[in-house]
């Protein structure tokens, strides 16, 4: 017998933006904690427990929950901290799930945040591949100017994606423009959202042409902001949320899974083997997130998507991964607009990650904004208005191999 | 959901200052072992959980590479970003949850010879009004609490010293262990280095390269691991406020709540009685007698009578630390995980020189932050 | 109220680290690369050919020995048209980043893609060779690029 949880709030600090000199990362965090209490009935010191996380090295500051523990209200209380790259808030949710799901605690808050001010996120992800890189040089790599270690390394984040995306391109015989245009139609989305970050109403595919290639096929449009931002969510036990009377507008967890494959660029000291645009665990873990969902079909039983894309490409690759689209089907899709917030599958609402990345809370924020769906909470008009019964949220990390599927609904999955 | 989970296998490094193998095949090499001494395959394992930091990896996601030398290639994983225990702890969890009958933990560093201790720590502490002053730091928390003990309760820095020499004694016989100092006598700690008086350098816990892996499972799934499986029966994780003005450094309540919690759990009333042995994850010696009455192993203040009376040895009423303790080596991440696998060994009568007699029930302790903000206790039994 | 903020300046000092790198494989890769020939490993229990060569299968998890010579020709697998460098100026003259898989193996390397003049027309899945630099002194820079054929 499993125990049912259920997600009964989520809060932000507020919106989303580049830069918030005016605080620290405690006072940043402090008021999604706020706002998620204060959308409920429920009092501080009524949390069982906390799980939080953010990527720390971008900001500087090891460990910052201890620091801000007084902040979140973590003081006293049972704490434990998750970091997993880009896929921190969810896996920072799933740790609370599993609070809970264990009958170890009732109520639990998950807190995912990041502060990129602070901090440089170009510089933050280069330490992944730092030592690595680092050791290329006893090896005798080729120095020359324009083509040294840092095209090797593929130079951040973006060079892989690069990689990726080309990769997926030809896959699904598609083009720049079909990146263009999903690009384009996330702006626009994220003006719906009061809390999004790159807000562009009436955002076009031409606006996002204009934009400069940094390498090809994908162009300064294609790729996610740098947020300063929290989110905080309160879990509870199926049991707790009979007693609390708060049964109707809550979103049920019916499943969760996460998996890991090899570090899929830059892996340049022992060969890789997962091809960049295939994705494999994301297809194994989906499969196995739907099974336990009791979703048989998810192309039926689905009707939204909160995907994680730090690039415009992975809004058109992971669908078709999630098993959402036929594979190679989604620039289509796009194309007769299925994909909107009117649409047959709407597909990221809130304007997903490529306007809005606080990388510690981006993945929390899929998971959020799936269950503000399902309640019927998103404001501002992104909530979808057909009927809905089951949402994915999916978040993804590391160099490209890190993944986590979450499917939240509106009753939960018989024992 | 899973109704017992248990500590199946484990299986740690012999600690070193200056590991002669990088990380990643320490950890490959420790998890295959593990997995050849109870026969399984990678296959066997549900889910695999590391605890690890980016900043003790010096590395941003530091799982990034060592993901497919733990066997959790194509599978199931997630890190922790604290010490080994708490990872235990998640991992104890998604047992309980039903979701997964097994799980593989590993925490890991290479704190002896890749990174400067103090440096990482300093990253953790206030940027704002902390960090700069560079007055507090965990060294000189720990003297804080250290002095306001001795000064409450007359512990001398003879008793200290003699606390120091019994963990080195016993670190000497753990084969796992990093620092061997088999001819350290009482004299030898109280003329070492001063740092932070009391604190002195052989009072420091032995920062070191190493790993520890532990693997746990249902009750249903033990079998296949092993027949003398050691039950987690409580667990107790608790927080503590930041700012050391703001604590209560000698009561440390946070971990009586955290042992209190373990305690209920596992029905034990009086943990003087009940329990055989504790295993305590202390950066400082100093740390022993006021996490030990906080737990409730001991008699607030009675620091002084239990070393003048060896109680805390291993002939003692309750062994603290038989194996030594972080005293003799402390690999960061690793070292709360490290304190589970040589009590699950001490209950299974594996261990060596230090076996502590007819032991059936032990508590093991983990800790993080600076003055141990935060603690995690767990309760097993054979 | 007044609101102060005052923004305090620190690095991550990342000098601070002595990192320890496994270099088994780029050991054994570079070490081939002298002589003309691309060396991996194989798993004898699954068939995996690494390139660069781990002294583990990362499927099977054991250890494995077997030191293969690879093919020096393969398929396209992605690429990136590099367009501007990592600062972001446009360059005069773009040039391709690539991953090719070579016959045999299962793992990607990178390198330069050359051999074409549209970028436009090169498509994944086309055949490509290994090019060497005239004198190889055992190291990663002695293969040169990769050649479409
Ligand atoms: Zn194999």
């Amino acid at each position: 017998m499993k125990r049912n949880v259920a997600i009964i709030s989520v809060g932000y600090n507020g919106r989303f933006v580049s830069k918030r000199p005016d605080i620290n990362i405690p006072e940043l965090i402090q008021p999604a904690v706020d706002n998620a209490i204060g959308k409920t009935k429920l009092k501080h010191d009524q949390i069982d427990a906390y799980v939080v996380g953010n990527m720390h090295t971008f900001e500087g500051i090891n460990q910052p929950h201890l620091w801000a523990s007084d902040h979140f209200g973590g003081s006293k209380k049972p704490v434990m901290r998750i970091a997993t790259g880009g896929s921190t808030g969810a896996s920072v949710y799933q740790a609370a799930y599993y609070h809970v799901a264990s009958g170890l605690y009732d109520v639990v808050m998950a807190i995912g945040w990041e502060k990129h001010d602070e901090g440089d996120a170009q510089v933050g992800l280069m330490g992944i591949l730092l030592p690595e890189a680092f050791s290329m040089f006893n090896f005798g790599p080729d120095m020359s100017e324009d083509r040294g270690i840092a095209g090797l390394g593929g130079g951040g984040s973006t060079g892989g994606a690069a990689f990726q995306a080309m990769s997926y391109l030809t896959k699904a015989h598609a083009g720049i423009e079909h990146i263009d245009r999903v690009a384009a139609m996330m702006r626009s989305n994220a003006a719906k959202n009061p809390y999004a970050h790159l807000q562009q109403p009436g955002c076009t595919e031409a606006d996002i042409a204009k934009t400069p290639i940094i390498s090809y096929p994908l162009r300064y449009g294609h790729t996610c902001p740098t947020s300063c931002g929290a989110i905080a969510m309160i879990l509870v036990s199926e049991e707790k949320a009979k007693k609390f009377g708060i049964t109707d507008r809550v979103a049920w967890v019916k499943g969760l899974g996460s998996g890991a494959s090899d570090a899929t660029t830059g892996n340049i000291i022992e060969g890789q083997i997962t091809d960049p645009a295939e994705q494999y665990m994301c297809k194994v873990v989906s499969k196995k997130v739907y099974s336990m969902a009791g979703i048989k079909d998810p192309r039926k039983d689905i009707q939204v998507a909160e995907v994680y894309s730090g690039f415009s490409h992975q809004d058109l690759m992971w669908p078709e991964r999630l098993g959402l689209v036929d594979e190679g089907k989604s620039p289509q899709m796009l194309d007769n607009g299925s994909f909107a917030i009117d649409g047959e599958l709407p597909l990221n609402p809130s304007g997903g990650v490529t306007s809005t990345n606080a990388i510690g809370a981006s993945a929390m924020v899929r998971v959020g904004e799936a269950a503000l769906q399902v309640m019927g909470l998103a404001e501002g008009g992104h909530q979808v208005q057909r009927k809905i019964e089951n949402v994915v949220a999916h978040g993804w990390g590391g160099l490209f191999q890190f993944v986590t599927v979450t499917v939240l609904g509106r009753t939960p999955v018989k024992k | 959901m899973n109704e017992r989970v248990a500590v199946v296998g484990y299986k740690q490094t012999k600690h070193t200052f200056d590991s002669p193998v990088a990380r990643e095949r320490m950890i490959y090499e420790l998890v295959k072992s593990l997995f050849k001494d109870l026969g399984i395959t990678r296959d066997d394992i549900d889910t695999f959980i590391f605890a690890s930091n980016d900043f003790t990896d010096g590395r941003t996601i530091s799982e990034v590479y060592t993901v497919p030398r733990i066997g959790s290639f194509m599978k199931d994983e997630t890190k922790v970003e604290a010490d080994g225990l708490s990872a235990a702890l998640y991992a104890y969890m998604r047992i309980l949850s039903g979701l997964y009958e097994t799980a593989l933990v590993i925490g890991f560093s290479m704190a002896g010879s890749e990174f400067r201790v103090p440096l990482t720590q300093a990253y953790s502490l206030d940027p704002v009004y902390e960090r700069p002053r560079g007055i507090i730091n965990y060294y000189s928390t720990s003297a804080l609490q250290a002095s306001a003990y001795m000064k409450k309760y007359k512990f001398t820095e003879e008793d200290l010293a003699r606390l120091t020499v019994k963990n080195l004694q016993n670190a000497n016989n753990n084969p796992y262990a990093a620092r061997k100092e088999p001819t350290a006598s009482v004299e030898d700690v109280l003329n070492s280095k001063p740092l932070y008086l009391p604190i002195r350098q052989a009072h420091v816990s032995a920062y070191a390269d190493g790993a520890c892996a532990v693997i746990l499972s249902s009750k249903k799934a033990a079998k296949k691991f092993t027949d003398k499986p050691v039950w987690i029966d409580g667990v107790g994780h608790f927080m503590d406020t930041y700012y050391i003005g703001d604590r209560d450094l000698l009561a440390m309540e946070h971990l009586s709540a955290a042992a209190k919690k373990a305690y209920k759990m596992a029905g034990i009333k009086n943990p003087k009685k009940e329990i055989d042995l504790a295993e305590l994850h202390t950066n400082f010696a100093s740390e022993e007698p006021v996490f030990a009455e906080a737990m409730g192993l001991f008699k607030p203040g009675s620091g002084k009578d239990v070393v003048k009376n060896g109680e805390s040895g291993i002939d003692g009423a309750m062994p603290v630390n038989p194996s030594g303790g972080p005293i003799g080596a402390n690999p960061i991440n690793a070292t709360g995980l490290i304190r589970l696998a040589e009590a699950s060994e001490q209950l299974r009568k594996e261990a060596g020189k230090n076996k502590v007699k007819g032991a059936k029930t032990a508590v093991v302790h983990a800790q993080d932050g600076p003055g141990a903000q935060l603690n995690t206790v767990f309760v097993v039994r054979r | 109220m007044t609101q102060e903020t005052r923004i305090i300046e620190n690095t991550w000092d990342l000098t601070a680290y002595q990192w320890k790198i496994e270099s088994d494989a780029l050991d054994l890769y570079v070490k081939g690369l002298k002589d003309k020939k691309i060396l991996g490993r194989k798993c004898h229990k699954c068939g995996t050919v690494y390139v660069p060569g781990p002294t583990y299968c990362r499927k099977c998890f054991i250890d494995i020995d077997k030191v293969v010579e690879v093919a020096q020709e393969g398929v396209l697998d992605a690429f990136t048209v590099n367009i501007a460098d990592v600062k972001g100026n446009l360059i005069e003259h773009p040039y391709i980043t690539c991953t090719v898989k070579l016959d045999g193996t299962h793992s990607f390397l990178m390198g330069i893609l050359e051999g074409w003049t549209d970028w436009r027309s090169v498509k994944e899945g086309m055949r490509i060779k290994v090019v060497w630099k005239d004198v190889t002194q055992g190291a990663l820079a002695d293969l040169s690029h990769f050649q479409l054929i």
